[in-house]
Parts: structure tokens; sequence; C-alpha cells
């Protein structure tokens, strides 16, 4: 245990000058975040139109903002972590009052120069609040009920706000990610098992707050082909897509079902669909392995951060990326409902792209400061 | 603290690791589900996807043109726009429909056409919705497209007739398919929107001629049903345009000389068999069959007593009447039971037993031998030859000359009507023949049931020397012909009489002869009862025919040739409780064959 007290005692002042920064930068994980955007840019070229010039832009600006945050001082983030949150949290009740209506849904606030969308702010902003919160806290503290209940509240205020407006998908990932926090961190399975319980009881609560359209999806979900022209076409279209792919592929810019809009909102959602028909199984699987890559990229971040925060930060993302990847194949595969959750890196959007790239630098940002030790208050010296 | 700390850090990386591991299975899950939809069921969704991405659409081919025997059109097609609807691009084709109906009026029974259509046609097949659109409606539709998903404006053709009501029977009419043509599901030709099929008379039984073959255009189409490319083509072969015998000089003019009787005529070639004219009245314009037909129309046609919609010319069946004289006098000479100055009394009845039968004449005829008694038209002459003769020579011989049987007319419908015999009777009746039964038989009464067009075959048969020609309404039809061996000398007496008939002062049809450039008619008149008339009836004297409801008038037939000297057309004239063949019946066979000689000689010019 000495060991780590002297360490702490030696990285007193720990200040990494910018050429250590660069030292400590992880190019490999930009390439490969940077090589799936490529191949999301050639899909959006064999799709056409005006998505790609437009993608490559959000690309370079989100990879401005994922240097910029890579090379900042993690301690800020910790230091700011609550207040984030909460500007997260009032953009959230500000968009529920004046929000922009699109797509069916109150989901953007307009400042003018941009539109922003406070649930993508709310996947971080939580992460950081957890982190921020868990880093503090003994194993005692954790294992204690009261402990947990702050942060409880933290994940279901927002939770609630976005199904409110409502965005199923965000929800959901928020939860699952906020599950995965807890898990982390070491709070007691059974509570798991209790909550999880108790969810179930509420089910019918949550149910009735759901909008028709949203019970709809659900239901077209668990049985598409009772439907194939109305709700279900978009399911029974997108396997059809996938399905007829085959082994190979129809080859690049050979996909019939996209080039003739069998598939709706194919260069957002559904853009896998697009890959997968030209490129086969063969090219799916590949992509997906650079996914896999990605997250473990991320989970090898956390595992080698020495401060608490930074991992759990860390990790947090990385479950985010991950559930955007299961929870858009899932649902471009048919074994989930559709709930309108883009395919990282992948899909068309600008402000989904800056919102990874945003994690992705905290990502670099917590690799190039893996050595760090940060205080339970966020100093050096208040342990 | 410290201890805390680490402990922390452990506990994160090992349930890390288990996160890690479920990561993997989702993972696993996901790549297996990919398998599954892209390597074992790969092929069936690249069928679907090719289902998608491929039309094929037939294309109408037009349909036969049918010209008469001298290249005037009579039935061709026309340029036309019509609304189609493919079901899988309406979302809710029902409230398409609605919304359809809403900007073009559509009544019951094309609403119930489209729906009959819509429930058996499949999802990407057109269904009609209505065609003969203006350009106005046109104009509406497309403005309207938005609203009409699936909809979709088609130039088409349809069929026109353009003689109208001249060629209802002969014709007859293409409609849109019912159940009862959908039932024949191997042709292409169904599943093309607004094909319509012969349904009555050419257009029915030359069908297969006249559809043609359609063409097909394989395209690329995107999700919105539009074409992107034409990857294959080929185009639809017209129906085989058919050339009839009819002169539609003719057939104007006989129609319009039928005027507002019930009625028929058909005027045939009697060497060639050619039909050239047939006309039944009154008529109808088969173009009220294109689209549904309107409650209203169809009961109007239905429900007029003179039945508009039959063909009476092959279709209606009546007692030859008089008519058949000929057919008894023919027996007689060819049995040689009678000859040619078989001379009998005539006292304006003669006694069958306790039974009375009498003659049309009252107060007889007096001594008549056979030619005279075919002028006359003598009842009581008939009733005495037809005892020496049997029954069993009068309906062979009624049968030789085509009675009983159909004529093979290239058109349905046609019926064969009633030559009885001893055994029909004997299995109808469960009674004997008896010589009553050939009394009336011998004036074309009883049992006797033949159509016009039988009629104008017998005595074209025994105009042209005794050969029975089959009538064809094709130019291109070979016609059966069979020689009946007539003795010429027998048919020549026959023949005589019937001249006698039309030329002979005070016989029954000399008002109706005629002189055209010395050609003459020779025919035979026949009324024959609707009703029985009974001793009580007589007794109180006939009604006038004024008197007596249409209905149960008496049928006014007449059957000639001419001309005389080498006879080359034979017509019969049917008028449903016209009263006397002589008086309405005769009159009008004579102008419909002076036509016909005029056109003939018109065409020799």
């Amino acid at each position: 245990m000495s060991f780590f007290k002297d360490r702490n005692c030696y990285m007193k002042d720990y200040n990494l000058s910018l050429m250590d920064k660069i030292k400590g930068f992880d190019y490999i994980y930009l390439f490969f975040i940077s090589l799936v955007v490529f191949i999301g840019l050639g899909v959006l070229y064999s799709v056409g139109g005006h998505w790609i010039s437009k993608q490559s832009f959000h690309f370079i600006l989100s990879l401005g903002i994922l240097i910029v945050i890579a090379f900042s001082n993690l301690r800020l983030w910790m230091k700011y972590a609550y207040w984030i949150y909460g500007a997260a949290l009032l953009m959230l009740l500000a968009v529920d009052l004046v929000g922009y209506t699109g797509m069916g849904a109150q989901r953007w606030l307009n400042f003018g120069i941009m539109k922003v969308q406070p649930s993508e702010v709310m996947k971080i902003a939580l992460v950081l609040a957890l982190a921020r919160y868990f880093h503090g806290a003994d194993l005692d503290d954790i294992r204690s009920i009261k402990y947990t209940i702050p942060p409880v509240l933290m994940v279901v205020v927002p939770v609630l706000l976005i199904l409110k407006q409502p965005d199923l998908g965000t929800a959901m990932m928020l939860v699952f990610m906020s599950v995965s926090v807890f898990f982390l961190v070491g709070v007691q399975i059974w509570k798991f098992v209790v909550l999880g319980l108790a969810a179930l009881g509420t089910f019918p609560i949550i149910w009735s707050l759901l909008h028709d359209y949203q019970k709809r999806r659900v239901l077209t979900f668990l049985n598409p082909e009772k439907d194939p022209l109305g709700a279900g076409y978009h399911i029974s279209q997108s396997k059809i897509t996938l399905g007829s792919g085959g082994f190979w592929g129809k080859g690049f810019m050979q996909g019939t079902q996209s080039h003739l809009n069998f598939i709706p909102e194919k260069q957002t959602d559904f853009i896998f669909t697009v890959f997968a028909e030209e490129f086969g199984w063969i090219g799916s699987l590949g992509l997906i392995l650079l996914y896999i890559i990605l997250i473990s990229y991320g989970f090898a971040i956390t595992i080698k951060c020495q401060n608490f925060f930074g991992k759990v930060l860390a990790a947090g993302l990385t479950v985010n990326l991950a559930l955007y990847v299961f929870i858009n194949l899932g649902m471009v595969m048919g074994l989930m409902p559709v709930v309108g959750v883009p395919l990282p890196m992948m899909s068309y959007g600008g402000t989904a792209m800056m919102t990874l790239f945003i994690s992705f630098g905290l990502m670099e940002c917590v690799k190039i400061n893996h050595e760090m030790v940060i205080g339970r208050l966020g100093s050096i010296d208040d342990e | 603290m410290v201890v805390w700390r680490y402990e922390k850090k452990h506990i994160l990386t090992k349930r890390l690791m288990v996160l890690s591991s479920f990561f993997l299975i989702v993972f696993i899950i996901l790549i297996g589900r990919l398998f599954y939809l892209q390597i074992i069921l790969g092929d069936k969704y690249f069928l679907m996807a090719e289902k998608n991405r491929l039309s094929v659409r037939l294309t109408m081919p037009d349909r036969g043109r049918i010209y008469d025997r001298n290249g005037v059109i009579l039935a061709d097609n026309t340029s036309t726009f019509q609304a189609v609807l493919i079901k899988e691009q309406a979302k809710d084709y029902k409230k398409v429909l609605k919304r359809f109906s809403m900007i073009i009026n559509l009544d019951e029974e094309e609403l119930e056409h489209i729906q009959k259509d819509l429930k058996r046609k499949r999802d990407f097949m057109l269904v009609r919705l209505k065609d003969n659109l203006s350009s106005e409606q046109v104009a509406l539709l497309y403005l309207n497209a938005p609203d009409l998903p699936g909809v979709q404006i088609e130039r088409g053709k349809i069929r026109r007739y353009r003689e109208k009501e001249r060629y209802a029977h002969t014709l007859g009419y293409v409609s849109l398919l019912t159940d009862s043509d959908t039932d024949k599901k191997d042709d292409p030709l169904l599943d093309l929107p607004g094909y319509r099929i012969g349904k009555t008379g050419i257009e029915k039984s030359q069908n297969n001629l006249l559809k043609g073959v359609p063409g097909y255009l394989k395209s690329e189409v995107n999700a919105s049903g539009r074409t992107v490319r034409i990857l294959e083509k080929a185009n639809p072969v017209p129906g085989k345009d058919i050339k009839l015998t009819i002169d539609n000089r003719l057939q104007k003019f006989a129609l319009s000389t039928l005027g507002e009787h019930a009625a028929s005529a058909i005027v045939m070639d009697v060497n060639t068999g050619e039909i050239l004219s047939m006309v039944s009245a009154p008529s109808f314009d088969p173009s009220l069959f294109l689209a549904p037909i309107s409650v209203k129309n169809w009961e109007k046609l239905r429900d007029d007593k003179r039945s508009p919609l039959q063909n009476k010319a092959l279709n209606g069946t009546y007692s030859p009447g008089s008519i058949f004289k000929l057919v008894v006098a023919l027996a007689g000479l060819e049995s040689k039971t009678i000859k040619q100055h078989t001379t009998i009394n005539c006292a304006g009845h003669t006694k069958l037993g306790e039974q009375k039968f009498h003659c049309w004449k009252s107060t007889g005829h007096g001594p008549l031998d056979l030619i005279g008694a075919l002028a006359a038209s003598c009842d009581v002459y008939f009733y005495e030859i037809s005892q020496r003769i049997g029954a069993e020579n009068i309906l062979n011989t009624a049968r030789k000359l085509g009675f009983g049987e159909k004529t093979g007319i290239e058109m349905e419908g046609e019926r064969a009507g009633i030559v009885p015999s001893f055994e029909w009777k004997k299995k109808k009746f469960n009674d004997s023949w008896r010589m009553g039964d050939t009394l009336n038989l011998s004036i074309g009464q009883g049992f006797l049931n033949v159509t016009p067009l039988q009629i104008v075959r017998a005595v074209a048969a025994i105009a042209n020397g005794g050969k029975l020609i089959q009538p064809h309404l094709l130019k291109s039809t070979k016609a059966n012909v069979k020689n009946l061996d007539f003795d010429p000398q027998n048919l020549n007496i026959v023949r005589t009489g019937m001249f006698q008939v039309v030329n002979e002062p005070g016989a029954t049809a000399y008002g109706a002869r005629f002189n055209l450039n010395g050609m003459k008619m020779a025919g035979k008149t026949a009324t024959t009862q609707v009703r029985r008339i009974t001793q009580e009836q007589r007794d109180k004297g006939l009604l006038k025919e004024k008197d007596i409801p249409w209905q149960y008038r008496d049928h006014a037939l007449f059957a000639a040739y001419a001309p005389t000297d080498d006879p080359r057309y034979a017509i019969v004239v049917v008028v449903e409780h016209g009263g006397g063949g002589s008086r309405v019946a005769a009159p009008i066979a004579s102008k419909i064959l002076q036509e016909t000689l005029r056109l003939d000689l018109e065409g020799e010019k």
C-alpha cells in the first residue's frame, strides 16, 4: 500500500507539459475512430446527395473539439462536473418549456447560432456527475442505501424529462449507462434485482406515459409482419436490406434497397443496413470488430487510469458508445423496437458526431492524465 | 483509506470484466443474428429485395378490329385515360378509394366492381378505377395526386363501337371481368387493369383471336414506385382483325326497316352461306356495357318486354307456322306420296274423329293442287296430305333441312329448337304420337320450335338446289356444305309454289312483290298463334288484332329468296306479336331483299 502513498507524494504537483500530453495522446485510438468515420463517409457517398460534404465538415469540426478537450485539464472536468450536469438539466427543462419540435418530439433548443439537443449533452453530463460523485466515495458509502439515493435521483430526473420529450432511445441509453456505472462502482447486485423488480412493477405507469406512436413502435416490433406496409415497413425493409447482402454483399454502390429508397432514414439510423447490403456479412463483421476494438480500448483506458473519476468517466463513456452500437444494431436487425438511435460515427448528423467526439476527447484526456491523482474534492492535496 | 481506495478500484476492474463479458455476449448475438439474416435467410431476402426492385408490368395489346365485308370499320379502339390503383402503394387503399370517388364520381356498380377487383388482385397489381376520363378529370386527379397515393393515370385503349346499336347482337360487346371470367386463371390478360373480355356475339366467340398477346415491361422501380430504368421490354402483339360477311349498308337498312317491332331479320347468301345482315330489334348501344352498366340502364333493358338483350335471330325460337308447309310439300314429293297435281277440296275445315281442324280461311279455298295450296297457304290441304305422307317422313325432311340442330354459326347462344319424334313425345308427355299431332305438324304448329336462322338456312337450301350450307359471319370461315340429294324436280315444284305466294294475284304475299330490273322474289308467309284459339272464341268471332294485348298477338313470319330465276339471297323476317305474316313480315322482308339486290347490283358496277 505504501507504494501508492509514495506515488501520491511523488505526484504531488502533477502537471504535464504539452510535450507530455502529445506523447500521452492515444493515436491508435483516434485512428480507429477515424477509420469508422471514413467508412461512414464511404457509405454516405454511396447513398448520394449532399450528406457526405456536410458530414466531412462535422468530422473536421468535431476533431478540433476532440483535440481541445483531450489537452484540457482533467481536474477541471471534475471540478465543474456538477455545474455541467446542472446546466444540462436546466436545458432539458427549457426544452420542455420552449423547445423546438422535430420528428414529432420536442428535442431541440435554439441558441441562435446553433441548435442544441440537451438530451445529447446530458449523456455526457450524467457520466461526469456520476464519476464526480463516486470518485469521493468509500466502498462503505457506496454500499449504503442512503448514499446511493442522490445519484439515483441524478439519473431519474433527466430520464423522466427525456421520456417526456419523448425520446425513448436516449432515455433507455441513460438508464442502461447509469445501471452499468452503479454496477461498476460496486453497488451490490441484490439492489439491482430489487430495482429491476420495482421497474417491472412500474411498467404499466411508464406504458401509460408513452405516446401512441411509441406504443405502436413497441407493438410493431413485437409483430412486424402484422402490418408490413404501416409501421412494420421499416423493420421489414431493414431486414430485407440486411439479408439481401448475403455473405459478400452486392458491392460498393450496388445496393438496390438503399439506392431505390426502400430504406427510410438510410443516411441516419438505418445506415448500417446500407453498409451491410453492399458489403455483406464479411463487411459487417469487420465493422463490428472495429467497434469491439474501440470499446476494448475504452475499457483498457479505464483500467489503466489511476484516478477513480477518470475510471468511472472512461467506463461510462465507453458504455455509452457500446449502448449506441447495441441499440442501433439491435434495432436494424429487428431485435429491438425502432427507437431512433444513430450508429456512432457512421450515421449522418452533426450533433451526434460532436457529442461522440466530446466523449472521445474526454477519453483521450483520461488517457493522457491516467497517472494523475485527484483528491476527493478535486485537488491533489485534500486527501 | 487507501485500502478502501484500492479495493474500490479492484472491484471496478473485476466488474468491468463481467460487463465486458456481457458486452461480448451481446456482440456475439448481434453477429449471430447477422449470420442468420444474411447467410441463412440471405437467399430469401435477396429475392424479396429483387421483388422490391423489379416491376414487371404487362402492357395491353390492342384488340383486333372488326370490319364489314367492304372494309368498313365496325369496332376499333380509341385512346383513353384511365385511373388505376396499386394497392401496395396506397397505404390505406380504402381511404384512397373513398377520396377518389369524391373527386371522380363513381356510382354503386362501379364501386362494387372495383372492390371485387381489389379483393381478387394481388397487392402489386393494378386495379382499374375508372377509364374514359375527361381531360378535366385527369387535371383534377393530378391536382389531388398527393392525397391519392397509389393512384396512377395511364393512357389506354378502349373499345369503340362505331355503329352502335346496329351490331349490339351480332358483334356483341366487351365488358369488364366478372367472377365467372376470372376463373380462367391462366390468361395474364385477366390481370391487366381495364381489360375487357368479349361477353356476347362475335366479341365472345372470337375473343381468343381478337384479344392479342400482352407485352411486358420489366423495370427497376424505387420505393415510391417510380420507374428508375427499363430493363427488358416486349411489345404487345395486337389481336387479329376480323372481317365479317355483313354488309354495313344492309345492316343499317335492315335495322331501321324493323322499326319499333320486336323482330329479327337475316339475309344470307344462298350459295356461300355468308350472312349479309343479321339484326335483332329492338337493339341497344353496346357501349353501355364497357363500364359496369348502371342499374337504371340495366333495368330498362331487362324489363323491356320486347327483350332488347336477346339476339332473336338465333336465340329466339318460334313455331315455323305455314313456312313449314314447304317442308311438308317437299316431304310428300320426295316420298312420292303426293304429286304436284294432287288436288284436295278445302271446305274451311277438316274433321279428325270428333275433332275439327280449321283452315285459316273459314269459308274454304275450294279445290287446290299443291302449288295452289302453297300460294293460298291452305291449311286443310296440308291436313289432308300430311296423313298420307306420315309424320315420320315430314320430321325426317325437317331434320334434313337442318331444323332441330344448331347451324354452327360462329356465335354463342344459338339454340337448336325442337323437331319432335315419337320417342320425344313419349318421353316428354308420356303419350304416343297421335294423328292430331301430325295435323298440327303439317301447318308448322304444335311441338315444332325453330330459330329464324334455321328457317333462312332451309329456305336457302330450297333455293340453291338442295345444299344445306352453314351460315357464317366471318369472311374467313369455310362453310360446311351438305348435299341433301333432293330431286331437283321436287325442289322446283316447291319453288314454284313460293313464286306464286308472292307473285300470284290474291296469294298471301302478293302485296310484297317487286320487280327490280326483272328480279323477283319468292317466299312463304306464316302467322303463328301464340296461344290456342278455343272453340268458344271461334264461335264468338275472332277479336280484332288491336283488341288483343300485345303479348298475345300472333307472330308474323316471312321467309323468301331472290332473284327467282337465279337465287342468290335468302331472307327471313320474324316479327314477334306482329300480327299477320303477309301484312307485317312480308313487306319488311321485301324491302330488305330489294335493298340487298340493289347493293348487289351496285357492287357489280
